[in-house]
């Protein structure tokens, strides 16, 4: 049997665990919360072996299991088998947490089985050589994870929020049935990488890319379809952190998957452009006011999801998949420690004031920042980096130099401006690297960024005066948001701007049955 | 200020009385930096259990005692028996019209009645509009308060000017989610409302046809809706009165709610305002028990008679006589919280070494301290929550030391701020992403958390003179029954909570020092002891210690039952060999200790099974912490010494007979006790009464503002225990029973004291706490019967009394 289905034994440990499950349903299931946690550590052994087998092997797709183009294959490529690694790794330590956590619930072994089918299901999808198993995988998962968002089934919030999803799901399900409906049509093939290979810029493939990006932005809780993702603390603590650094990528890992797809759409990209900014930046500044541990996480995540949809937008894949791997790792461990926000609330207090810097200070911080950036580049060496991904760091050390600016403030002590300026330094080199390792691993299996065109100067222009002008924003905060005329716009950012409550309303969200 | 320049109709003003007085009905939720255990029931101390059962029905819709399943299954098992019921219907007999014998045990067979609640106005509109108006309010008011009572969770804070009221005003004037959902013209409605919250307050009682007599109900019946979020409020103006202040925040909270209602009464009166008519009049009805209140009241006391039996035959057995005056000199004496806690760990610290003798005293060793810790401003209240703090301290370090640490702990803000700021968040992702495949295995493989560093030793304010110091000093050794004998070693141990992940981890420390490890007020007490000086001036003010005794402070941790000795806070060099031997009997003693909780415990096979769960991010269930609480006794350790009370007695030392005047027996029962109260009954609420008085499930546990805790998106703070806390899955860990309070001392000096403070008078009267009085021969000999006599409870003691 060819090694190229050695990525299928990943999901296979985890649907072994959730069958078992369903004899072991109830309250302190025996064995089963450890057995899941092994096939959490199966599972990334499997994922690391595939990488083992990428590296001596190379890319390529496995036979189809299956007949007439239905069935299961695997695409075992620099993508998928990076997700796969990161989802079994995230998988295990949630797996892990929740053997322990969810002790004594009355549905530990239903809630075992359905986390470790979510994971499965998950895992099932990224490595998906054909667009049937793609699109039942995508199905699947958000069926399975809608049981983990619902394991308190009588709590009416966490209806609220299920059903919200689900209606968000169903959507974007429909739209990558379609699109793949199209794909399969057009080309006469399910493989996804004979597609990918023989893409054109034709109507049906246009229209294919556009819900395809359709599909990925609803999974990916974008504007104005996000409104879910900041209602569901209503599942236990694990079923956020895997949600969050799990589930919420598929969005991402679609883009990327038909990144060559995507390409041939310029304006679909231009909408996803435009779509992830304006979320990245609504996301981050509704984060800003939200004074809920886990709601302000979720808020995040919205943020850094519109920020890898911009950044796919942009054609920069490779960092993308950057972001889904580094933001899933944080987010991860940012949700499973939540219970840690007492201690950290409480250690803000406690050195004293924070200095506040002067428009002067933040002045000197974007120059101070975009000379580390500089000098950074020099040595790393700008060559070979487009336009995006010089612009996108442009707007990165726009926000490190937020950093610089706490450390020039005129009141704080040298002691601090040292600091600053070596974590902004570190922070950029770190930043560097990373862009090129992630180049590096998916050099031929990525799509290169083309050259800009005036279509997409004219993003990257509109990106950077936003962000630039969000992060000067923010960087002279405290000179502004205490001051009356700020009270208003805080008011309607801490509602996220009434999107969620005009869904709510659109789907009768706060009905409640009449007494009779 | 408002305040200062208006004047209010009278009506107005008797109006804000019975919301201040509402208020009061309300327990204050104290911030999770620094929680203690409060009584849920602090505004019903004034009445019996089943007054406060009808009353809770009424305004929460819920019950206040155990379910009758609960009883039943007590009574099968031959827990209770018939005379103990008869003894709790002879205890009510009086009071209510007392049901019989027959009809008390028929109502174990009957099914426990739904408390009839008292439906709000949007309880009401929700009926008939089929929209969650409840809900929707809970929701508006809880994201407007999360931000308000923000202590730094959001980078971006509210404008807070004015007070709660004003600054509601602002933001629900803006708020355009109600008017999304249908309350039509509420931003206007709230931008055209007084700006004066007793005005608005006013205005809205009168709307919604609420007399003075209605209101007092009326009022609690929306504080108990406002949840979490009163409760903080009320923790605000118990502040502000700890320091002879006030506080409005509450009283305007109620106006808020109450406009809802007005809101929702403009929109709905066609079809509520007849039905709101009636609640408003069954408002103004005096609360009054009903039977199955008066029965399951009956049935409680029956179950605590029950266990008071089996703690007086423990203790029969236990008893040895009166330690005799002039005993050998002991090794070590050994100083431990009263804290239930304490108790499992000095019976196995007792037995592993014949020469230390184990005291028991509130964990804050009478030092109540405003204390700042190492490198930061924050004033910790480490006292009980009862007392203004007495004295200040501070962890002293050079002023280098200090500063390297700040702006160490100002870089790590700095950076945290980089971090969850707009756009400089996704270069954090970016740059320090992977950082974090590390951080969750450490984390998941439970790694890289041992080793805690404890702050340089605190130091008692040096502006305080040596007479105030040695005054303090003499008060806490008094206080302790500790003026003579001293050992060679004194340990004082206070005690905390090594817990990973844990929100509710404040509750766990000691509630004696606010929430907080004992560890700062035992080295404050050590260090001032141990001070020759001081020592000098006790030996002037007739307490001699001798110079070869240490005063040695520890920190006795209750997840891991390890005890820490600050040997590093002063020159230990003549007891090391002293030292060693303790070092081993508290080894041993913990490997006891923990074999002991490791049974109770699930998930813990051994005793080595505890130490990962301190460290573990995803353990909910670290320890017990007081649960099964169920007693109190103050009396020389010999009373109590060798009876396993297997974790549920808090044990204060206390030998009468030393105590002239009876002033250490007044501060014990009007301290210690009242401490013991609230947690007893902070666990009894959480139990019987969890939806209510419970935290919640901590699996969907989000923490707000640093100080409370949601379960799930939003709404309002959960106070007392959370769920996981108290129930292990399969039952619950604390069996619900009021404390009883066994003291060793004469029964009219108790009395005495008794009279002197109404408010603890009250708790015993209305049998919040039973009081018990032990006789020479460590018996449990007579009981308060809550009306300023005794009652005797021994056999030979009622024929005593038949014979005079």
């Amino acid at each position: 049997m060819s090694l190229l289905y050695l990525p299928f034994l990943a999901p296979l440990f985890l649907l072994g665990v959730a069958a078992l499950a369903v004899r072991l349903p109830g309250q302190r299931p025996g064995l089963l919360p450890r057995l899941a946690e092994w096939a959490g550590i199966a599972a990334v052994s499997a994922s690391l072996a595939a990488i083992v087998v990428l590296i001596q092997m190379g890319p390529g797709t496995s036979a189809l299991l299956g007949g007439a183009g239905i069935g299961l294959s695997v695409r075992l490529d620099a993508v998928s088998a990076t997700m796969a690694l990161l989802v079994s790794f995230v998988g295990w330590v949630v797996l892990r947490y929740s053997a322990t956590a969810m002790d004594g619930e009355a549905r530990q072994g239903a809630f075992t089985g359905w986390m470790a089918a979510t994971l499965a299901m998950v895992l099932l999808l990224v490595s998906s050589g054909n667009l049937v198993q793609l699109w039942l995988a995508w199905v699947l998962t958000s069926l399975s994870l809608h049981q983990l968002l619902l394991h308190y089934p009588d709590r009416a919030t966490a209806q609220r929020a299920a059903r919200k999803k689900a209606v968000v799901a169903r959507a974007s399900e429909a739209a990558l049935g379609v699109a793949l409906i199209l794909l399969a049509v057009t080309y006469g093939s399910s493989d996804i990488a004979t597609i990918l290979g023989r893409v054109t810029a034709d109507l049906p493939t246009i229209a294919a890319a556009l819900l395809v990006a359709l599909a990925a932005v609803l999974a990916s809780a974008q504007l104005p379809a996000h409104g879910w993702l900041t209602e569901v603390m209503e599942a236990p603590t694990p079923v956020s952190a895997l949600l969050h650094a799990g589930v919420i990528n598929a969005g991402g890992f679609l883009l990327i998957r038909f990144a060559d797809l995507m390409l041939v759409a310029p304006g679909v990209m231009a909408l996803l452009v435009m779509l992830g900014g304006l979320t990245a930046l609504f996301g981050g500044l509704v984060m800003l006011t939200q004074p809920a541990v886990k709601t302000s996480l979720a808020w995040s995540t919205i943020a850094q999801m519109g920020f890898m949809v911009l950044q796919c937008g942009l054609a920069l894949f490779p960092l993308a998949l950057l972001h889904i791997v580094a933001h899933s790792l944080y987010k991860a461990h940012a949700f499973l420690s939540a219970g840690e926000a007492v201690r950290n609330v409480a250690k803000i207090r406690k050195p004293g004031p924070v200095a506040v810097p002067s428009a002067r200070n933040v002045v000197q911080a974007f120059g101070l920042a975009i000379a580390i950036y500089a000098a950074t580049g020099l040595m790393f060496g700008f060559d070979g980096k487009s336009v995006q991904a010089i612009a996108l760091g442009v707007i990165l050390i726009f926000g490190v130099a937020y950093l610089l600016a706490q450390g020039l403030a005129d009141a704080a002590p040298a002691a601090l401006t040292r600091y600053t300026v070596i974590w902004s330094a570190a922070t950029s080199v770190s930043y560097f690297l990373l862009q090129s390792l992630a180049k590096a691993v998916t050099a031929g299996t990525l799509p290169a960024t083309p050259a800009p065109g005036p279509l997409e100067w004219a993003l990257i222009v509109l990106a950077g005066v936003s962000f630039g002008t969000v992060a000067v924003a923010q960087a002279t905060f405290p000179l502004w948001a205490s001051h009356p005329a700020a009270l208003g716009l805080r008011v309607h950012l801490t509602n996220g701007f009434y999107l969620n409550a005009l869904f709510d309303r659109l789907l009768g969200g706060w009905a409640k049955p009449a007494k009779s | 200020m408002f305040t200062k320049h208006e004047t209010y109709p009278a009506a107005l003003l008797e109006l804000v009385s019975v919301a201040n007085d509402a208020v009061r009905a309300v327990p204050p939720l104290f911030p999770l930096t620094s929680s203690v255990a409060v009584n849920p029931f602090l505004g019903q101390t004034g009445e019996p259990l089943a007054v406060t059962a009808a009353r809770m029905a009424r305004v929460a819709g819920t019950s206040v005692t155990p379910d009758r399943a609960h009883f039943a299954a007590k009574w099968q098992a031959g827990e209770i028996t018939e005379a103990d019921l008869q003894d709790a219907l002879a205890a009510v007999a009086g009071r209510f019209d007392p049901p019989t014998l027959a009809e008390v045990k028929a109502a174990l067979a009957q099914p426990d009645a739904a408390p009839a609640v008292l439906p709000t106005v949007a309880e009401l509109a929700a009926e008939v509009s089929g929209f969650d108006w409840p809900g929707l309010i809970e929701d508006r008011i809880g994201v407007w308060a999360g931000s308000h009572f923000d202590e730094g969770q959001a980078l971006w804070q509210p404008y807070r000017a004015g007070g709660a009221f004003v600054a509601w005003r602002e933001f629900a004037a803006r708020d355009l989610t109600p008017e999304i959902h249908g309350l039509a013209g509420f931003g206007a409605f709230v931008a055209e409302s007084p700006r004066n919250p007793w005005r608005a307050l006013g205005r809205a009682a009168e709307a919604l046809g609420l007399t003075t007599a209605a209101a007092p109900t009326a009022f609690h019946r929306l504080l108990v809706d406002l949840g979490g979020w009163s409760q903080y409020a009320r923790y605000l103006s118990w502040q502000a009165e700890l320091e002879q202040g006030t506080d409005s925040t509450a009283v305007e909270l109620l106006a808020i709610r109450l406009m809802f209602d007005e809101a929702l009464l403009v929109q709905y009166g066609d079809d509520i305002g007849a039905r709101w008519a009636e609640v408003a009049a069954a408002h103004a009805q005096p609360v009054t028990p009903s039977r199955d209140h008066v029965i399951n009241a009956v049935w409680q006391e029956a179950a605590e008679r029950a266990a008071q039996r089996v703690l007086a035959e423990r203790l029969e057995h236990a008893s040895k006589p009166a330690p005799a005056p002039h005993k050998a000199r002991p090794e070590v004496q050994a100083a431990f919280c009263i804290d239930v806690r304490s108790e499992v760990f000095r019976r196995a610290l007792e037995a592993q070494d014949a020469g230390v003798e184990t005291i028991g005293f509130a964990g804050f060793f009478g030092l109540a301290a405003a204390h700042q810790a190492a490198g930061s401003d924050v004033v910790e209240r480490r006292g009980p929550v009862l007392l203004q703090p007495g004295v200040s301290t501070q962890a002293s370090e050079p002023a280098e030391a200090d500063l390297t640490r700040r702006y160490g702990a100002r870089a790590k803000r700095a950076w945290g701020r980089f971090k969850l700021a707009a756009v400089s968040s996704f270069a954090f992702v970016e740059a320090t992403g992977p950082v974090y495949a590390g951080k969750l295995l450490r984390d998941a493989l439970g790694l890289g958390r041992g080793g805690v560093a404890y702050d340089p030793a605190p130091v008692v304010d040096p502006s305080l003179d040596l007479a105030t110091r040695a005054g303090m000093a003499k008060t806490v050794l008094t206080a302790m029954s500790l003026t003579s004998g001293f050992a060679k070693i004194v340990m004082l141990a206070g005690h905390g909570a090594s817990v990973t992940n844990n929100a509710h981890e404040s509750a766990l420390n000691c509630g004696a020092c606010g929430g907080h490890a004992g560890d700062v007020n035992a080295r404050a007490l050590a260090g001032l002891l141990n001070d020759t000086e001081v020592r000098y001036a006790l030996s002037a003010r007739g307490i001699d210690i001798p110079a070869d005794t240490l005063f040695l402070a520890a920190l006795h941790d209750t997840t891991t039952d390890e005890v820490t000795l600050f040997t590093q806070d002063q020159d230990t060099a003549n007891w090391d060999n002293a030292i060693a031997r303790l070092e081993r009997a508290l080894t041993l003693a913990g490997v006891a200790a923990r074999a002991e909780r490791a049974a109770r415990l699930p998930r813990a096979q051994s005793a080595a099974d505890i130490a990962r769960r301190a460290t573990d991010w995803a353990e909910l269930r670290p320890e017990w912490g007081l649960a099964g609480c169920r007693a109190f006794v103050a009396a020389p350790r010999g009373r109590t010494e060798g009876a396993a009370l297997q974790g549920q007695a808090f044990l204060h030392s206390y030998d009468w007979r030393a105590d002239e005047g009876f002033g250490v027996l007044e501060l014990i029962l009007t301290a210690p006790v009242v401490v013991a109260s609230w947690i007893s009954l902070q666990y009894y609420g959480s139990t019987v009464a969890p939806a209510l008085f419970g935290g919640g499930n901590k699996l969907l546990h989000n923490v707000t503002g640093g100080i409370g805790v949601l379960e799930g998106n939003g709404g309002a703070p959960r106070a007392g225990l959370p769920w996981q806390s108290v129930h292990d899955g399969n039952g619950f860990q604390h069996d619900p029973l009021r404390l009883s309070v066994v003291v060793e001392a004469p029964r009219d000096a108790m009395s005495a004291v008794l009279d002197k403070h109404p408010q603890v008078r009250a708790l015993f009267d209305n049998r919040w706490l039973h009081l018990i009085a032990m006789d020479d021969h460590g018996r449990l000999a007579w009981r308060y019967d809550g009306k300023g006599g005794w009652e005797p409870m021994l056999l030979d003691a009622a024929q005593a009394i038949a014979a005079e």
